[in-house]
């Protein structure tokens, strides 16, 4: 029963991602019938115009990595393991990025140093104008990424901080100061962590098109939609998206190498101890001044950008009559995406965890490739693959929105699963084959509710990712069905700037409330136990 | 409860809703799939008028041109074997020309197309123009001595003070495919280095352009009328000017909507009325009136006081169809003047 299961998951994957990339692929190198590989030849003969991208793609997605990175691990350190104030608060400020496509990020900045901006009034005009220039550069294009992908970091260290054992850090404490504890025992033992989330952002920025595009930054991504936007041309858009392949695996390398798959073995915490605090004293005003002033260079700048922009008598009622559909098309979509792909993600982990088929790297680096590729290769692959008059029932719906889903984002929810399964003893499990319980069962009453807290973290990080979707969405939704992320986007072409910025602080807003419901009421789920 | 126990419901909960979505989703009865390349914001309110008057069901996609229409055509492509569509509303007739090339557009001749000029519609009735919009220069309030012309992206006054849109995408394409067939080819590169060496600053969108004019980033740009009148009407300090109007200038190109029929569309009686319906006088007037504030190619149709009628301009005389053939030849050159 759980080869058949883990088989089907595996066949899913295939159906959603790996077939419509294989129809991609082949449309570039079967053309009229005909295998040849002139799309590729042509494509590559001008190494010059096609390195360029593939370089800018490297190093934004490496620079963006490492400043997240430096970013993010010292404030999940402060906002997971010191006494600072309001550190709850800060923590969901920060995550506030996360929930915005990065683009309208990339807006806000653009208005934010306009020269009537409302950045203007407090900085030398001189000094606007060349933060206005290099905003359209690599450093724009760096920045942004870095304010909308750090996060991730932050929440991955924060989680990974549950999972250090304190009986290390306290043993380290007997002869050594906190900076040293911290230096060679809290941050070996969540290294494997943070490389892990380190990876998951040069995906990310890897795939990433809107802020280079609309940053003039030419990148890879760029070059795939330029295929596919100014010739048509789908095999030469699925052969310009060929070198992300090459890169993915040269990632998954670098990871093994680097790790030898200590990425999953966060030792748990002894039961019963809680994590050491570290106490700013002298420190905490200080500590508070430089994440005060990070919050607001990243978060609070662009949110007033956004908020003051909406503020016109009619922005909200207005943004109200023309998304409400699509805000509950968005909620729905994703709350039924998440928990697709929190089942599907949980499986392919216990997978890759147990090393359950021969496969199993196969399947992680299939999810993988999928996350890096652009929505928009993934979404036609999946619209040549399912538009046929046998699956049309399928294709009118909006299970091809979900398709999409699960075929760009199992990656996240499976990543996150195999770091949980590490924590969850497979004693347990053995145990409860020892007295004959079927695998299922095994699963469901051992397996999943030892590994809750992660699964949850799954759905939560899958819901928000569907919630901003766009990319694939885009391509294939159904007519007349188009969810928040989408109408924005189709709204933003000449729409009234107030009423753009009004729906985007709607986007943060019900976000951000969802979570909160789901959070209060797992809280007192957690609490009754 | 258990956490396995509350597992399953979250799963249960998870195919619930997705079977309320399916049972709450629109029937499809009576009803026309639109894709739509226009501005949301502009198309939208006159699907819906056409909605509530002919009491059919609009389901539609839209797309933009800030997503270079990616979505929509590369969808309408890929779907040309089991077509989803029942009309595709082009931002310009390039678009809808190419579909044609690519079999995806099926001829019907539309009575309400009655009274357009020849120039723009499909001799064969495979695409129908309507309200169009004009490609001219957004210059800043602020200007004293303003550019009359396109080739002021070569005078030195406005050195690195000038920018356009991307002309890989949209109508700044169409607009130098224009310009290559007028010119002809050498004409246009010369004109077209010249440029590049005057500073031009290139934009990813007509509307990021317009907005860089207005905030006083850029002396000028070559976009699309609709941007300017939309920022004009939101009070920023822009105006715009019909390039090329005086001394035998090439014109000021104007471009359409377009407007087709899909082949083996799903309900392509629905879809006919909507085409005619589109083409009406009584939708140019409409897109006249509203910010888009678009040429009605209908004589005599009423348009606002600051919205010139098609017949008082110097027009550039294009054939759209040898536009859209000469597009794919030398957009990798484009390519390379872009630098990506």
């Amino acid at each position: 029963m759980r080869r058949l299961t883990l088989l089907l998951v595996v066949v899913t994957l295939v159906i959603v991602g790996l077939l419509p990339l294989a129809v991609m692929l082949g449309k570039s190198v079967i053309v009229d019938g005909r295998l040849t590989f002139a799309v590729y030849e042509k494509l590559f003969s001008n190494s010059g115009q096609y390195w360029v991208p593939i370089r800018h793609s490297l190093m934004l997605a490496a620079l963006t990595a490492g400043g997240a990175t430096l970013t993010g691990v010292p404030l999940g350190l402060l906002l997971g393991k010191t006494d600072l104030p309001m550190r709850r608060i800060l923590a969901i400020l920060f995550s506030i990025p996360l929930l915005l496509p990065p683009y309208i990020l990339a807006v806000c900045w653009f208005n934010l140093l306009a020269s009537d901006g409302i950045l203007a009034p407090i900085i030398p005009e001189r000094t606007l104008e060349l933060l206005s220039h290099r905003l359209f550069d690599l450093p724009g294009c760096l920045w942004v990424l870095v304010s909308a992908f750090m996060p991730l970091v932050m929440i991955l260290t924060l989680a990974c901080l549950h999972a250090v054992n304190p009986r290390l850090e306290e043993a380290g404490r007997l002869i050594a100061r906190w900076p040293a504890v911290l230096w060679r025992v809290t941050l070996p033992a969540i290294l494997p962590g943070i490389l892990f989330a380190a990876i998951l952002v040069f995906l990310l920025a890897l795939g990433e098109v809107g802020v280079p595009m609309y940053l003039r930054y030419p990148v890879l991504p760029v070059e795939t939609l330029t295929q596919f936007a100014a010739f048509y041309d789908f095999g030469a858009a699925a052969a310009a998206a060929s070198p992300l392949l090459a890169i993915v695996l040269a990632v998954l390398a670098l990871e093994h190498l680097l790790l030898r798959d200590q990425t999953y073995r966060l030792r748990p915490t002894t039961p019963g101890r809680r994590m050491l605090s570290i106490r700013l004293r002298g420190w905490r005003v200080p500590a508070m001044l430089v994440v005060g002033l990070l919050a607001t260079a990243i978060v609070v700048l662009p949110l007033l950008a956004l908020i003051v922009s909406s503020l016109s008598p009619f922005a909200y009622g207005d943004a109200w009559l023309r998304a409400a559909d699509a805000l509950g098309r968005s909620l729905v979509f994703a709350g039924v995406g998440a928990t697709l792909l929190t089942a599907v993600g949980f499986l392919c982990g216990y997978l890759i965890h147990n090393r359950a088929l021969r496969i199993w790297r196969a399947v992680d680096t299939l999810t993988l490739l999928l996350f890096t590729l652009p929505g928009t290769v993934i979404g036609i692959g999946l619209v040549a693959l399912w538009n046929r008059s046998g699956s049309a029932f399928l294709y009118a719906s909006s299970a091809l929105v979900i398709f999409a889903y699960i075929a760009q984002y199992t990656a996240l929810t499976s990543r996150i699963s195999t770091a949980t399964l590490a924590n969850v003893p497979p004693s347990l499990e053995e145990a409860a084959q020892m007295i004959g319980a079927p695998w299922f069962a095994r699963l469901a009453y051992v397996v999943v509710p030892a590994a809750f807290p992660g699964v949850l973290a799954a759905w939560f990080t899958a819901f928000i990712f569907c919630f901003r979707d766009l990319g694939a969405s885009m391509v294939v939704y159904p007519a007349g069905q188009d969810t928040l992320p989408v109408r924005i986007f189709t709204l933003m072409a000449n729409g009234a700037p107030s009423l753009i910025a009004a729906l985007c602080v709607l986007l943060v807003s019900v976000t951000l409330i969802a979570m909160a419901i789901l959070g209060l009421l797992f809280q007192g789920w957690a609490l009754r136990r | 409860m258990s956490r396995g126990r509350l597992f399953f419901v979250v799963v249960l909960a998870g195919v619930i809703a997705a079977v309320l979505w399916r049972v709450l989703a629109p029937s499809s009865a009576h009803t026309v799939v639109v894709y739509v390349s226009h501005d949301q914001v502009f198309s939208e309110p006159i699907l819906n008028d056409f909605q509530r008057d002919t009491g059919i069901l609009i389901k539609a996609v839209y797309d933009t041109e800030e997503t270079k229409s990616a979505g929509v055509m590369n969808r309408l492509i890929a779907e040309k074997a089991n077509p989803q569509a029942d009309v595709y509303w082009a931002n310009e007739p390039i678009r809808a020309e190419v579909l044609r090339l690519r079999g995806v557009a099926r001829s019907y001749r539309s009575p309400s197309a009655a009274g357009i000029p020849a120039q723009f519609r499909n001799a064969d009735g495979y695409w129908t123009g309507f309200s169009a919009r004009a490609r001219i220069l957004i210059v800043h309030r602020g200007l004293r001595d303003k550019p009359r012309s396109i080739q002021a992206y070569t005078d030195p006054r406005f050195n690195g003070r000038a920018v356009i849109a991307n002309p890989l995408f949209g109508t700044t394409t169409a607009h130098i495919a224009a310009l290559f067939n007028a010119w002809g080819d050498d004409r246009v590169e010369v004109f077209l280095d010249a440029m590049r060496r005057n500073g031009v600053h290139i934009s990813s969108s007509n509307g990021e352009s317009a907005d860089q004019v207005a905030r006083g980033a850029f002396d000028f740009a070559l976009v699309d009328s609709d941007d300017v009148y939309s920022r004009e009407r939101q009070g920023q300090p822009v105006e715009g000017i019909y390039p090329d109007q005086e001394g035998g200038g090439p014109g000021c190109f104007i471009v359409p909507n377009a407007v087709l029929l899909i082949k083996d569309g799903p309900h392509p009686a629905a879809g006919k009325k909507l085409i005619d319906y589109l083409l009406s006088r009584e939708t140019e007037r409409k897109l006249a009136f509203s910010d888009a504030a678009q040429i009605p190619l209908h004589p005599g149709v009423e348009t606002p006081a600051d919205v010139r009628r098609l017949e008082t301009l110097n027009v550039m005389q294009v054939d759209y169809a040898a536009v859209a053939a000469r597009m794919q030849a030398f957009q990798p050159w484009l390519r390379d003047w872009v630098g990506h």
